[in-house]
């Protein structure tokens, strides 16, 4: 070998012989790892946020373009998580990656901070079901019967109070499913929650845009404003736009670029796997195929998806519905998403199962963040940073009830804050997520070096030009988190941009303040009682 | 010295205990083991069970002093002594044997009938399993930790005789042992599994052999139970759920767990409410709980990742405390 390392040949190899032991064949399959991730990436809730944002920040963008955007800045991302969770499986996630890679206070901080703002998506959730799943729906239902009840139902699950009692309702039935069925319950009302939200916000709208057209959703539309009480409602909403200076402006980079931001929601949640790695192994290229090919999917449903939704709400429309007065049209609230797929529809039951869909996308979310924040609560708990307490399962229904208590109760402030406040908007977790990201590409850069052996001893030893290809690999990774950071500190619409949320970008390092100070406090209690939470990630010698 | 004669660590009352299970062949875990008492500052050092490997990779001669063998499921070649060297290095890091074979021996065994094959496989595994073990007397020649050696179920039968004869190594399987204030129960034997491993039992046997050295045992309050399969529905057995072909079973894409401990185990917990309870076995389930008075900790296992998942054990009096650790 020319380059002194044992290399690849290129035929096949003698056999490995195995004998009998447990735990042989307990592999996962590549396409459910697949699966998992293309679920949890949510693309059709990213699709739903674009549409419902386009018309106040990205006018003349393009969806695929911006996609195509954020899944070069992600791709590299995508393989890195898929080496990291090859050379350290079953083991957790990126608190575990980032705490041997770097420190397990940088590693306890990065993980608590994408735990915070799981935390505060909560309240984005839980408002979005409210206005646009159940609001939605009653005013869907006035617009097709003209039944004033409806509308009058409907606004008032867009108010203040009913936004948070709506919220925290969903959250506390949530934490219910836990406490009474346990995950097990939780696992079947989730097989049939990913059937609705199947339907209701993949095919449907599919089939809606395929043998829909413009023509019939404008007729749809002055069916649905004469119910309303407004003759004539899509030219009344152009004409009401125009007035608002709303002038349909063609396709616009800038607003492209800004509207990365969007699509980067996927990226916050693509690389689950690595959690799912965290129960069961996988092959060598099950990674590599399962979270690079969910991007691949993602694209695949965009590239579907927009053209039938355009088909039948143009870019030019849905521009217009930002600026247009509702009440000029007949409307309370301008028609997000799901209640222009209703209306597209052209029958209150298909629109119905539209709505139905978009929000169980919503609610299944909710007890799948309550168990990826339990387990994270676990992991600190076994390392004594946080009280044992935390870790306590129920015998009964084998939940952990104190870290389901605790997100409960960090879930229903979130609720509050987004009923009460325009403390946070659509996209300003996002931020908070892609700092963790940040430190995770850190972590691969510097993982050759800090645990030399676990590399080397790795499927992923190589070199390019003297570096480690994982090096090479956390770099490149580093370079699009860090673009994706800019965009989002840019871009008016994230809800974190410099020039106007620059609080923030503040409060996205404060959690990390926050945490770091709660490690190094915790450490010094813990040494008080004779255990030093420092040796939980210090390499033994092997020599 | 205390104010009163001896104090608590003198007297055997405090100590630190370091467990770890399931390193199935990794050479390099087994080394980080050793290491524990300077580290950690452990006085008693038990390693759990399932120290053998599960698979042999066959370095075969392919000509001009190079070896191919199957790595990751591709197929690598080695050349020269140094690049051998290495590649043995790479197949014991990730819990497998590398073994030096001709074409002809790989042919030989290969057509071997399972059972003679198994047998084979177990001459390759104790010829290393006995140079692991001598290495103890050197790596803890410094210290005066004791450190307690038993199988687990997925150790075949020759293992035994190693242990026991192994210098600065102390047998502990199906007796009891004690240290400082403290006793300790021990049986690497499983319940049934689906795999067909060299230890196994029925729960009611496993139930009979846990009761037989329960009862020896003066002091509950003050007993260590090193029992290799966890209690059932623990939260320490939780283990992905397998169908007919053990194939992982998934639901929406997520992956089915459920308990796979022994009924045996945890009955007799929480008949006799030990003061700890270690266990291994099921490699996904590092937990700590309480099963009554007793903590139960399993640190799970990682031993493909060059790391050695284990756990620090405080105890002190009638109480336990637990940190695990990843070294």
């Amino acid at each position: 070998m020319s380059n002194g390392e044992a290399g690849v040949v290129g035929r096949a190899a003698p056999q490995v012989f195995t004998r009998k032991a447990t735990g042989l064949v307990r592999e996962g399959r590549t396409l459910d790892a697949l699966f998992y991730n293309v679920m949890w990436s949510s693309v059709a809730l990213t699709f739903a946020f674009f549409w419902l944002l386009y018309s106040f920040y990205y006018n003349g963008s393009n969806a695929i373009l911006a996609f195509a955007i954020a899944a070069l800045l992600g791709l590299p991302g995508a393989f890195l998580y898929a080496m990291l969770t090859q050379i350290m499986p079953r083991t957790g996630g990126d608190y575990v990656f980032n705490s041997r890679a770097l420190h397990p206070a940088i590693g306890f901080a990065a993980n608590a901070s994408y735990c915070f703002w799981l935390a505060v998506v909560y309240g984005l959730y839980t408002t979005y079901f409210a206005a646009y799943g159940i609001g939605a729906f009653a005013n869907m239902m006035a617009g097709y019967t003209g039944a004033h009840g409806w509308v009058t139902f409907g606004e008032w699950f867009s108010t203040e109070a009913g936004l948070f009692i709506t919220g925290t309702v969903v959250i506390l039935l949530s934490a219910a499913i836990f406490l009474i069925g346990g995950v097990r319950l939780f696992f079947r009302l989730q097989v049939g929650g990913f059937v609705l939200y199947m339907v209701g916000a993949f095919l449907l709208p599919m089939l809606i845009g395929l043998f829909g057209s413009e023509s019939g959703f404008i007729s749809n539309f002055n069916e649905y404003g004469a119910n309303l009480g407004v003759q004539h409602a899509f030219a009344a909403m152009q004409h009401s736009a125009k007035e608002a200076g709303f002038a349909s402006s063609g396709f616009d980079f800038e607003a492209t670029l800004k509207s990365v931001s969007v699509f980067w929601f996927i990226f916050g949640f693509v690389y689950s796997s690595n959690y799912f790695a965290g129960e069961i192994r996988l092959r060598k290229r099950t990674h590599m195929l399962s979270i690079p090919g969910a991007l691949a999917v993602c694209g695949i449903v965009l590239l579907v998806l927009t053209p039938l939704f355009t088909h039948v709400v143009g870019y030019a429309t849905n521009g217009a519905f930002g600026f247009a007065e509702p009440a000029s049209y007949g409307f309370t609230n301008y028609p997000a998403y799901p209640e222009l797929m209703a209306i597209a529809s052209g029958s209150p039951v298909l629109g119905g199962i539209a709505i139905l869909g978009f929000s169980v996308g919503l609610l299944i979310w909710l007890p799948q963040t309550m168990l990826l924040i339990s387990r994270s609560m676990f992991a600190w708990s076994f390392d004594r940073i946080m009280p044992q307490k935390l870790s306590y399962v129920e015998p009964r229904s084998h939940s952990p009830v104190v870290a389901i208590g605790i997100v409960t109760v960090l879930g229903i402030i979130s609720s509050a804050i987004y009923a009460f406040t325009d403390w946070f908007s659509t996209l300003s977790i996002l931020l908070g997520l892609t700092l963790t990201l940040l430190v995770t590409a850190t972590a691969g850069i510097v993982l050759p070096y800090t645990q030399r052996a676990m590399v080397e001893n790795s499927p992923y030893n190589r070199r390019v030009g003297g570096i480690p290809l994982l090096s090479l690999v956390g770099a490149l990774s580093l370079l699009g988190f860090a673009a994706a950071t800019a965009i989002l500190l840019w871009d008016p619409g994230s809800g974190t941009s410099l020039a106007h949320n620059p609080g923030k970008l503040w409060l996205a390092l404060g959690v990390y303040v926050v945490a770091f100070a709660v490690y190094f406090i915790s450490r010094q209690i813990r040494r008080s009682q004779g255990i030093d939470i420092e040796l939980a990630h210090v390499e033994l010698p092997p020599e | 010295m205390g104010l009163f004669g001896r104090n608590k660590e003198e007297r055997g009352e405090r100590l630190r205990l370091y467990y770890a299970s399931d390193i199935h062949g990794t050479e390099v875990l087994w080394r980080k083991f050793l290491r524990a008492p300077e580290v950690y500052k452990a006085q008693v050092l038990v390693m759990g069970g399932d120290l053998t490997g599960k698979a042999v990779v066959p370095l075969v001669e392919a000509g001009d002093g190079r070896r191919e063998a199957q790595l990751f499921g591709e197929a690598v070649s080695a050349e020269g002594e140094e690049q051998i060297h290495e590649l043995e290095d790479r197949v014991r890091a990730n819990g497998m044997y590398p073994h030096r074979m001709s074409g002809e021996e790989l042919e030989r065994v290969r057509e071997l009938p399972e059972e003679e094959r198994e047998r084979w496989f177990e001459g390759v595994m104790l010829e290393t399993f006995s140079r692991w073990l001598a290495l103890a007397p050197e790596r803890l020649a410094q210290s005066e930790a004791r450190c307690f050696v038993m199988p687990g179920n997925d150790d075949p039968p020759g293992v035994d005789g190693a242990i026991e004869s192994a210098e600065r190594i102390e047998a502990c399987d199906d007796r009891l042992v004690r240290f400082g204030d403290y006793t300790m129960l021990s049986l690497g034997y499983s319940n049934v599994t689906p795999f067909d491993s060299p230890r196994e039992l029925p729960e009611q046997e496993l139930g009979e052999r846990i009761e037989a050295l329960a009862g020896q045992v003066e002091e509950m309050s003050r007993c260590v139970f090193n029992l290799h399969v966890p209690p059932y529905d623990s939260g320490l057995d939780t283990a992905p759920e397998l169908d007919e072909d053990l194939t992982v079973v998934t639901v929406a894409g997520q992956v089915s767990m459920a308990p796979c401990g022994s009924v045996a185990v945890r009955e007799a917990i929480e008949r006799h409410q030990p003061l700890v309870s270690l266990h291994g076995h099921v490699h996904e389930s590092r937990a700590a709980n309480r099963i009554g008075r007793t903590l139960c900790i399993n640190p799970g296992s990682d031993y493909h990742t060059g790391r050695i998942s284990g756990c620090l054990v405080h105890l002190d009096g009638e109480k336990a405390n637990y940190q695990f650790v990843v070294g």
